[in-house]
Order: structure tokens, then C-alpha cells, then sequence
């Protein structure tokens, strides 16, 4: 089975945003085992990252009669339930069988006032994947952000808070853009609370996390005219050119901080002398071969020899960020080639 | 034990037809039973003197499927009819086609349905897979268009037939068309019309019924033709509709026809 990043079940792409949320409860409107199966994985990666947090999902554990009669009841029930538990908010997520019934998951979420309650569609069988939960919880749950004036900082749009590298990611972006002096206004949305999504619309520039999130960075776009660079930044080339755009959209000189990065790049080259003539090929995470022109700018640079019978190298998917995601890919194809 | 269904077109006159066929067969002696499979729940309402009897939806609303009996479901009728009725959900809501799936279920798990004749009436259209249960391997063999002559009813007719023709193409399905009872709306030509239209998807007219006042006049006083005027004319056509049905050993399966040709043999009929 070809089982690409971003498919899978719709459900846990949402909540893979919406279980990020301060104090949120997620609902989850259909049969108790799509809620479970989430919970399990959820619950599975909080251990894994000694988060002693259990996932706040609920379930309107539909049966048979719901589903003949309708499960708008049920889905009423437990958002008063969920209420009660004072969260800060309560995302529905509808799921196939809610979807196939045509519940009207909206209207019911429409019908409360104080904490808000916020619908996600994600009815999987409609042709939706991971990626289009992940997008779709971001779109919706951007009603969230109260007008204000821009200011001089960035959103980062889309992290993926399931990935395992989630917050080397996010600390390399801090610091690149440290170096230029652009503070970060929200992660939308990665540990974020109420008031980190409120302060989405004050971000003068949103940094996509990659190309999967660009519907939500031309929805964003639209919605509060705030432009968007499309991915983090891959590669040591990519990095710079990373800090050139963002000086682009901010009219910012950062020759200095280009400059900074450019000698940063070269010292990582030479830790990494032990590379140096190695015969290598790159393989994906399937192991197929591939032709990754990062991976030929890193080993150019490093002055590797690509060659099809060279040891074979994992370029893992998705690709570290930054020139410290170099330094740790590095790292890793040094252990590989036990130079 | 013989098992059939009646299709058609809503507001067709196949709750009529039913309850009156279901009616003039147990006059015959016969041990008959009706299931309504329509969330609209009135076909057996003739055969119970106007009573709107509980659904099975209804209970399982109220208690949950676990909680129902036999004697809480099935209702006796004229002359001894067993009358069911299905129910559904509120309109515009949740899902009916469920709704018949649990209620066939239901039935089985109770052991309720037996009978030498069973009646299935299901709603006009088969919108989706619930409503093709009665067609399904073990229930309804037999399957009866009613229909007029009016294309549109003809039109709902022959997709029925779609659904027949897809089921019976199933390697265990028994499923057939039985035959095509024109319930007429008196228009010229009405019964060459029909008879034409069943012969072409590869059946046969097996009832004329002819449009009456007296069904109108029963039905106000809440019985079926069989019931409250044995003597007339319609009531002895349903009794000769009852007799037909039970000796008919038609069993095929239809060939649709595609829209203009319905629309070509409609226009050649007009007047």
C-alpha cells in the first residue's frame, strides 16, 4: 500500500491542530471507535515526548438509532458536555458517517454563545486525507483572530505538530529570524492559546510550513491580506535565499545576517571534513533512489562524490530545516558512511 | 411461503393496491402479512380500520431495539391480516434507508416474518441501498410495478427496474419482476399504454385497475374496497388481481428502456 504523508484519516489531521489548543475540547461526531483510534495515537505521541497530557477528546459515540434518527441530538449533548469541563473552546470534527447522513453539525455549533464552538468539517470519505484536516481545522478555526493593526513580525502557518523534529524545526526559524530581528507574532497553531490565535491577523508576513499549506496561506491571504512565504527553509542555498525573501517582504537590509549564515554554513562544511571523497547515493525513505537537488547542493559542498554505487544515504522525508537540519543530516550520513 | 414486493411511483395507488391485494388474499383463507416500508407509515392504515399503528422505528426511538416484542410490531387487521409498519426518522433527518435495514432485522431477529403471503410496500422511489432491502436475497422474490399511464409514473417504473435488473444479476438473488399492475388514472388508451410499456421491458400487464370513486367513498370510511363494499366491481378486481398474483409464474428480468424510447411509446399512445 502507497501510503503517501498526507493521506490518511481526516480526522487526525484536524486534531492534530485543534488537541494543540490551550485548554480546547474536541469533539468528535460519530462512532466511538474514530474517536479512539485518535485518542490512542494522540495519547501514544504525548507519552513519547514525556507529555503527561491526556488528548481532551469526546466522543458522541454514535450507534445504529443515531444514525437512522439522526445524531444532531447526541452532538448537542455533548457539546453541552464538553461545556461543562470550562475549556476555551470546543471544535466539532463531523466524521463519514455524520458526513453521509447530512447532520447539520454547523447549525448546532451556531446555536451556542459565550465559549466558542467551532465546526470542522471533516467527513473523510468526501476525498480528504491528513493534509486536508490539518488545512481545513486551520481555515476554520481562523475566524479566531481578532481585527488589528500589523506589526512588524511573522506567523509560522501549518507545523506540523505531529512530526517528530517539530520543535528543532520551529527553534531553527526562531533563530534565523533572530537574526534579522523579526519577532514571531503566533504559531498558528502549535502550542497556541486563545489569545496566541487571536493575534493571527497582527503577523505581517505568514511563513507556511510547506507547500501542503498553501490553501491556508492564500485563504489567510484573503482573508486579512497578509502575504506568505511557502515553506520553511530546506537546504543550505534555501536557507539563505529563506532570509533574503523575508527581507524582501520587510525591506529589511539583512546582507549582515546572510553573510552570518554563509560563514555558520561553511564551519558545519568543515566539521564534516570526514565526508570528503566518500563515493555516496541518496536513497528516500522507501529506499528507492533519488536525485534530491538539496542533498547534491550538501554533498558538493561537503565534497562527496555522488555515485551510483556509493553507500547509500537516507534523505529523510520530511527534510530537517534549516542549516541546522543540515548539521544533524550530516551527523547522521557521517555515522552512515562510519567516517 | 410467498413473498412480494410492490413498487412504483409515489402517490401511484400502491398503498391501495396493496392493502386491498393483501385484503382479497386473506379473504381467500390465506394467512398474509404486510409490511409497510415507508417512513411515511401508512400503508396497513385500510387494513386497520384508519389506526395509525406504532412503528418499528417508533419503538426503537422509545426503548431501543432490544426492548421489542413481537406483539409490540405486529398489529392484526382485516380479517387477520398481520400488519408492520417500518417508520423512519423525522423528515429531513438522519437516514431512512437505515431505518428499513434495522426494521428487516428486526423482524428476522424476532422471527416475524411468516406467512403464506407476505406484501412488502415500499416507497416510491428506490433512492438508495435501504430501500432495495425488500428486494434482497431471502426476502421479496417477486416484485410488481404499479404504475399508470402517465410518463412520469412509467418513468419511476422502469428505473425500478434498474434496481431489479442490477439485484437479479447477483448470483444468489431470486429477485425478479413478477409483473406490472396498471393503476389507472383513467387517461385514453390507458391499459395499451401499460400493457405495451410491460411488454417491452420484458414483462406483462397482470391487473387493469380501473379508476373507481368507490376507493375514494372506502377509504373515507377507512377500510379497503374488499372490505367495505365485497359486491362492487373494484372489489372483485382485487380479488381476481389476489388470484392472478397467486398463480403467476412470471419471474423475469426487465430490460429497461433508455428515456426517448419511454418518451417514443408514451407520445405514440397520446392522444
Amino acid at each position: 500500500m502507497n501510503t503517501p504523508r498526507d493521506s490518511g484519516c481526516t480526522l487526525t489531521g484536524a486534531l492534530s491542530v485543534t488537541t494543540e489548543i490551550d485548554g480546547s475540547v474536541t469533539i468528535v461526531h460519530g462512532p466511538g471507535g474514530c474517536a479512539h483510534h485518535n485518542f490512542s495515537l494522540f495519547h501514544t505521541l504525548c507519552i513519547g515526548r514525556d507529555d503527561p497530557r491526556l488528548p481532551r477528546l469526546l466522543s458522541t459515540d454514535l450507534a445504529e438509532k443515531d444514525i437512522i434518527f439522526g445524531g444532531e441530538d447526541a452532538l448537542d449533548a455533548a457539546i453541552r458536555k464538553a461545556i461543562e469541563k470550562n475549556p476555551s473552546i470546543v471544535c466539532v470534527l463531523s466524521t463519514c458517517v455524520t458526513g453521509a447522513i447530512g447532520d447539520d453539525v454547523d447549525a448546532i455549533c451556531r446555536g451556542f454563545h459565550g465559549i466558542p464552538v467551532i465546526s470542522i468539517p471533516t467527513a473523510g470519505f468526501l476525498g480528504g486525507g491528513f493534509r486536508d484536516g490539518h488545512v481545513q481545522a486551520l481555515i476554520s478555526l481562523s475566524s479566531l483572530a481578532e481585527c488589528g493593526e500589523k506589526t512588524l513580525s511573522v506567523n509560522l502557518v501549518g507545523e506540523k505538530t505531529l512530526e517528530f523534529e517539530r520543535d528543532e524545526h520551529f527553534n531553527e526559524v526562531k533563530r534565523l529570524l533572530f537574526g534579522i530581528g523579526i519577532p514571531i507574532c503566533t504559531r498558528f497553531i502549535c502550542r497556541s492559546s486563545m489569545e496566541d490565535i487571536s493575534r493571527l491577523s497582527r503577523g505581517s508576513c505568514n511563513i507556511l510550513r510547506d507547500s501542503s499549506m498553501c490553501e491556508v496561506g492564500n485563504y489567510l491571504k484573503g482573508k486579512f491580506g497578509t502575504p506568505f512565504i511557502g515553506s520553511f527553509p530546506v537546504g543550505p542555498g534555501g536557507t539563505i535565499r529563506f532570509l533574503e525573501e523575508l527581507g524582501a517582504v520587510f525591506s529589511l537590509d539583512v546582507s549582515g545576517a546572510v553573510a552570518a549564515e554563509e560563514a555558520r554554513q561553511e564551519r558545519m562544511f568543515e566539521e564534516f571534513h570526514a565526508l570528503k571523497g566518500k563515493k555516496v547515493q541518496f536513497r528516500d525513505s522507501l529506499g528507492n533512489m533519488t536525485d534530491s537537488e538539496v542533498c547534491s547542493e550538501i554533498a558538493e559542498s561537503v565534497g562527496m562524490d555522488v555515485h551510483p554505487a556509493g553507500q547509500p544515504l537516507t534523505v529523510p522525508d520530511p527534510f530537517p530545516v534549516g542549516t541546522e537540519g543540515v548539521r544533524r543530516l550530516l551527523r547522521q550520513w557521517r555515522r552512515a558512511c562510519r567516517a | 411461503m410467498k413473498q412480494i414486493a410492490l413498487y412504483g411511483k409515489g402517490g401511484i395507488g400502491k398503498s391501495t393496491t396493496a392493502a386491498n391485494l393483501s385484503a382479497a388474499l386473506a379473504s381467500q383463507g390465506l394467512n398474509v402479512m404486510q409490511i409497510g416500508c415507508d417512513p411515511k407509515r401508512d400503508s396497513t392504515r385500510m387494513l386497520m380500520q384508519g389506526r395509525l399503528i406504532p412503528t418499528v422505528m417508533d419503538l426503537v426511538r422509545e426503548r431501543g431495539d432490544a426492548e421489542i416484542s413481537r406483539e409490540d410490531i405486529v398489529y392484526n387487521g382485516f380479517m387477520g391480516v398481520r400488519c408492520v409498519e417500518a417508520g423512519g426518522p423525522e423528515p429531513g433527518v438522519g437516514c431512512a434507508g437505515r431505518g428499513i435495514i434495522a426494521t428487516f432485522q428486526i423482524l428476522e431477529r424476532l422471527g416475524a416474518l411468516h406467512a403464506d403471503v407476505v406484501v412488502y410496500d415500499v416507497l416510491g422511489d428506490v433512492v438508495c441501498g435501504g430501500f432495495a432491502m425488500p428486494m434482497r436475497e431471502g426476502y421479496a422474490e417477486e416484485v410488481y410495478l404499479v404504475t399508470s399511464g402517465e410518463l412520469m409514473s412509467l418513468y419511476a417504473a422502469n428505473n425500478i427496474c434498474k434496481a431489479i435488473s442490477r439485484l437479479s444479476s447477483r448470483s444468489r438473488s431470486t429477485c425478479r419482476l413478477a409483473g406490472v399492475i396498471c393503476n389507472a388514472k383513467n387517461i385514453p388508451h390507458e391499459e395499451e399504454l401499460v400493457a405495451e410499456f410491460a411488454e417491452r421491458i420484458g414483462s406483462f400487464l397482470i391487473q387493469y385497475i380501473p379508476r373507481d370513486q368507490v376507493v375514494q367513498q372506502t377509504e373515507l370510511n377507512k377500510k379497503t374496497v374488499v372490505e367495505f363494499v365485497p359486491p362492487s366491481r373494484q372489489a372483485s378486481i382485487y380479488r381476481e388481481l389476489a388470484s392472478r398474483v397467486l398463480e403467476n409464474r412470471r419471474m423475469d428480468i426487465p430490460a429497461p428502456l433508455d428515456i426517448e424510447d419511454l418518451e417514443r411509446l408514451a407520445y405514440e399512445y397520446s392522444p
